[in-house]
């Protein structure tokens, strides 16, 4: 009985640890994109993750980085802990104990110091400054393994070399190495597993225009995680696993008895150095990739520095403005217009042309953080972005002085023509007692307070107390028929069937309606939220003609069909959306509602530290019923 | 003390080989030598003997040229080693605790001094048979050292020391972690090794057993002074303050008062002596060694007593008697009961008498005034 319940535990605790992992891995093999079908095995994520050059490049800097700052730390390390063992007790357990710190910090206190260090001494960050932090936060691991092998050494086993008439660095690699090999290799694949497994430290040494794997899949979560991502992630898994499981064997073989270690020692020998000459010959090779692909010999003058949200741009398209241009695109991404506002607040001149929202343009312009456009330099964006747009932009670029749009969507409601009987044309619908339970509603302060503003008849920005407090009523109202507050899983279980009605962003709606036919996508008649993305030029931007060159570039038909296929959300570029070919997106009212749908739809404005905390206390209300 | 006496192995015409001037050290502030002077002389076996923290090992580390001194010369053939790598002395070392290289097979261990030299191959084989037959260890060229016993170990560290050819071997504690029996299969492996071999061994032990056993020379130390040294018979039979008494063997070290030459007043009575010069009424320390106390009859002896415990030991019987107070500490084949009133009688030739120390830093020093 007991063994029983025994084995029951181990097994819910293994299922706990692992179904992320296997779910994970799962995923990486399913043919559809959602998450709630399964589509068949397919195995072409894999393939398109490695005709992604960008993933491909940052696989590349990523081990770049592992395998130097590894062979460094563990060279560095290993030497330190001879060194301490040439100083007094006393001292050395300070020592050890002032270089354990680092790895007792969090990371982020690391990574921030770290960055300002490199600020205050002029390094440009990038590829240099993330393997300098690497090699410092992985010396610690290295010691931490090596130390207590040290310890355990006879000091005279190097005496009697000497003795013997070695010479001390003959005498180090020929008696003491060998026998604190085990620990070395042991905290050699600790330092690779750290290094390949950081973020935050990585994401706060990069500076702009370099990526490894962490920093580079979270800037892919912005936009909804693409399946590539779980492949990628899933061969990390498997390649930290392995190096787990050699670890072990090494770990294992050490603890050997000395005959067998022996025999071991000597069959292997030769193979060993076979190893070694391959790990010396694969990590040239990958050094030689990384600085092709990481442009370490690019010394190209006209450079522009871009600033673009994650996965909004076709990557095909920055080959070609290169190419057509002879201008070298060092091109970052940004995870959320607040991270974008603080990287720029800090250093004005780090990038010269940047998309960031709405809301965010009219804070950036307020703050003087933006230059005017010169509409000389842009006839294709004049001519082709259709004029209802400019109109929208006023909302926070008076006078279209500063933006041109990108992309822009709309927030609606996606609902199930099979489980939806009455005709769904307002947010009523939302708080109808039929569907409880079937509604489900976006995790966002904005967004949810602008559904129940819209209804009641009120500006989605108001500050007003009373409207606000109406609003926060209503939502508490609702809350009982709500079937879950969610943030990107509305496609997943609108895809599944899961619920009837769901309030979505336009470009997820588009993707769903592919994936399943009995779904459609409504604009409410009282209005809803409008958002466009816009490009704009930094104030202190030190490349204005080529960031000009860029938008205008953006704005040209075939570039903005090209990008629309690859993000599809709505382009403001019309001769785009004349080209596109299938007539039912062309026009679908989802993706380009009618010019008075748009008209009666608002952008979020700017509301200033008291009116985020306005709706910041009425939430908690709402999220704590009331 | 004249060359006719039991012991005396000394040739006047030896060689000096090593030569210690002035040597002090310390660690962390602590003294462990104070002005140390020792003269080697060529194939001898020396053998630095003291309790543990007496300076033997940094002594013996000095030369070997793992420690340098604060202070002091190191003369090595008339020439200054002071300042001379560890792998550029022709002398060779046997560790405490073997230091093998764990990762070498026996051939591969001894071969790496000869290596170094860059030996042709033949002549590095030869070598080790040979070396591997002197420690009584053939056939072991490719066994893993983790696989011999210590004594086995001991042996190859010993032979990968001499195949170097040094002309001095120095041996720290070798046979501290062996068993007893092992220890004296050693001893008797050493002797026959130094002579075969004719070379200088300097060899550190706390065991003082060992030490009359193997040496030719012993060089008591105590705190980081050299308290005495000469050869074992002279050493055990001669020491020249209570520390070396104690320290060597068992002995009885009684307060006395020097009469005169030749006579001395132990507890109450008097004892004739050899020694002179001490004085008169002069009081001094006597060392009388428990195998040189004859108990008598009452009526026959010096002093007269009553033994008060008997142990047997084997090859003699250990008595305590009391008498003058003090507890005697006597070794003989002859058994006396205990109870029985006995009488203490002392050759002349074995009393043994010793300057009383009058500070402990002039205890430690153990000067000869």
């Amino acid at each position: 009985m007991k063994t029983k319940l025994e084995k029951v535990y181990m097994a819910v605790i293994f299922l706990f640890m692992y179904a992320p992992i296997v779910t994970l891995i799962v995923l990486s093999f399913n043919a559809s994109k959602s998450r709630a079908r399964w589509g068949g095995f397919t195995l072409q994520w894999y393939v398109r993750l490695f005709h992604d050059s960008e993933v491909i490049n940052a696989m590349a800097n990523t081990l770049l980085i592992a395998l130097i700052s590894t062979v460094a730390a563990t060279i560095i390390g290993t030497l330190t802990c001879v060194a301490l063992m040439g100083l007094r007790k006393k001292t050395r357990t300070i020592i050890m104990g002032i270089t354990n710190i680092p790895m007792i910090n969090a990371d982020i206190v690391t990574g921030i110091s770290l960055m300002l260090l490199f600020r205050v001494l002029h390094f440009q960050t990038g590829f240099v400054t993330v393997l300098l932090a690497h090699i410092t936060f992985n010396i610690p691991y290295v010691m931490l393994s090596v130390m207590p092998r040290m310890k355990t050494l006879n000091p005279d086993v190097y005496n009697a070399a000497r003795d013997l008439g070695a010479e001390p660095f003959y005498a180090f690699r020929k008696t003491v190495l060998p026998d604190l090999m085990p620990a070395v290799t042991a905290g050699a694949l600790m330092a690779f597993t750290m290094s390949i497994d950081d973020f935050i430290i990585t994401y706060f040494t990069k500076g702009s225009g370099f990526d490894t794997l962490s920093t580079k899949i979270y800037n892919e979560v912005k936009r909804g995680i693409q399946p590539e991502i779980y492949a990628l992630s899933a061969i990390i898994f498997a390649l930290v696993l392995a190096l787990l499981i050699l670890r072990a064997k090494i770990r294992q073989r050490a603890a050997l008895p000395a005959k067998k270690k022996a025999a071991l020692y000597r069959k292997e020998a030769h193979t060993r150095t076979k190893v070694i000459a391959g790990v010396c010959a694969a990590g040239a090779a990958i050094l030689i990739a990384g600085m092709a692909f990481g442009g370490v010999f690019s010394t190209r003058g006209n450079k522009l520095f871009v600033y673009n949200a994650g996965e909004y741009i076709d990557p095909d398209v920055i080959d070609e403005f290169e190419q057509e241009t002879g201008i070298e695109v060092v091109y970052d991404e940004f995870e959320s217009n607040e991270i974008m506002y603080a990287k720029l607040a800090q250093d004005s001149a780090a990038y010269d042309v940047v998309c960031p929202s709405d809301y965010m343009i009219e804070k950036m312009i307020s703050e003087d953080m933006l230059q005017p456009l010169d509409w000389d330099c842009l006839p294709l964006s004049r001519e082709n972005i259709g004029e209802q747009y400019y109109r929208t932009a006023q909302q926070f670029d008076p006078g279209n002085r500063y933006a041109v749009p990108y992309f822009w969507g709309t927030i609606g409601i996606l609902y199930n023509r099979k489980m939806v009987s009455d005709p769904v044309d307002s947010w009523n619908i939302l708080w109808n007692p039929k569907y409880k339970g079937q509604i489900l509603m976006q995790d966002s302060i904005r967004d949810a307070f602008m559904v129940a503003l819209m209804k009641d008849g009120f500006d989605p920005n108001t500050t007003d107390q009373e409207e606000i407090d109406e609003a926060t009523q209503d939502l508490i109202d609702q809350e009982p028929l709500v079937q879950a507050y969610v943030v990107d899983q509305v496609r997943d279980k609108m895809i599944g069937n899961e619920a009837a009605l769901g309030v979505i962003y336009s470009g997820e709606a588009t993707f769903t309606l592919r994936e399943n036919p009995d779904l459609a996508y409504v604009i409410p008649k009282e209005g809803s939220n409008v958002w466009l993305d816009c490009w704009v030029i930094t104030k202190h931007a030190r490349n204005k003609k080529a960031a000009l060159q860029w938008i205008d570039f953006l704005s040209r038909e075939d570039i903005a069909l090209k990008n629309f296929e690859f993000i599809t959300y709505s382009t403001p570029n019309i001769r785009a959306q004349e080209a596109i070919e299938d007539p039912m997106i062309r026009n679908s009212k989802a993706i380009f509602p009618d010019a008075d749908t748009l008209a009666r739809c608002r952008t979020y404005s700017y509301l200033g530290k008291e009116g985020d905390e306005q709706y910041s206390e009425a939430w908690k209300k709402v999220k704590s019923g009331g | 003390m004249s060359p006719e006496e039991p012991g005396w192995r000394w040739d006047l015409n030896r060689k000096e080989l090593i030569r210690l001037e002035h040597i002090s050290k310390s660690f962390d502030g602590q003294m462990i030598l104070d002005d140390l002077n020792l003269v080697i002389h060529e194939n001898e076996f020396v053998t630095l003997l003291g309790p543990s923290g007496c300076g033997k090992t940094t002594t013996l580390r000095i030369i070997g040229g793992f420690e340098h001194p604060d202070s002091g010369r190191v003369i090595f053939d008339g020439e200054d080693i002071t300042n001379l790598a560890p792998n550029r002395r022709q002398l060779n070392t046997v560790f405490q605790k073997y230091a093998l290289f764990t990762h070498m097979d026996i051939a591969e261990n001894i071969a790496f001094g000869l290596k170094i030299q860059n030996k042709p191959e033949d002549y590095i084989n030869d070598k080790i048979r040979y070396a591997l037959k002197l420690v009584n260890l053939e056939g072991y060229e490719h066994r893993m050292p983790d696989s011999l016993s210590g004594g086995q170990q001991q042996r190859i560290a010993i032979a990968r020391a001499i195949v170097c050819e040094p002309k001095v071997l120095l041996l720290d504690e070798p046979l501290g972690a062996l068993d007893l029996k092992l220890r004296q299969e050693m001893q008797y492996e050493l002797i026959r090794l130094k002579n075969e071999l004719g070379i200088t061994f300097i060899y550190v032990t706390h065991d003082q057993e060992e030490a009359l056993t193997m040496s030719d020379h012993i060089v008591v130390m105590n705190q980081g002074y050299i308290q005495q040294e000469g050869s074992p018979e002279k050493i055990y039979n001669e020491p020249e303050n209570a520390f070396v008494a104690d320290f060597i063997g068992d002995s009885n070290i009684i307060p006395a008062t020097m009469v005169r030459d030749r006579l001395v007043r132990i507890l109450g009575a008097e004892f004739a002596c050899v020694d002179t010069g001490f004085g008169t009424e002069k009081p001094v320390d006597v060392v009388i060694r428990p195998e040189d106390v004859e108990l008598v009859k009452p009526e026959e002896g010096t002093l007269s007593g009553k033994v008060t415990e008997v142990i047997f030991k084997g090859v003699h019987y250990e008595m305590s008697v009391m008498a003058g107070g003090f507890e005697w500490l006597v070794h003989s084949t002859k058994l006396s009961e205990s109870g029985t009133d006995v009488g203490i009688r002392v050759d002349p030739f074995n009393i043994q008498v010793m300057n009383r120390p009058e500070s402990e830093d002039e205890e430690a020093i153990g000067v000869d005034v």
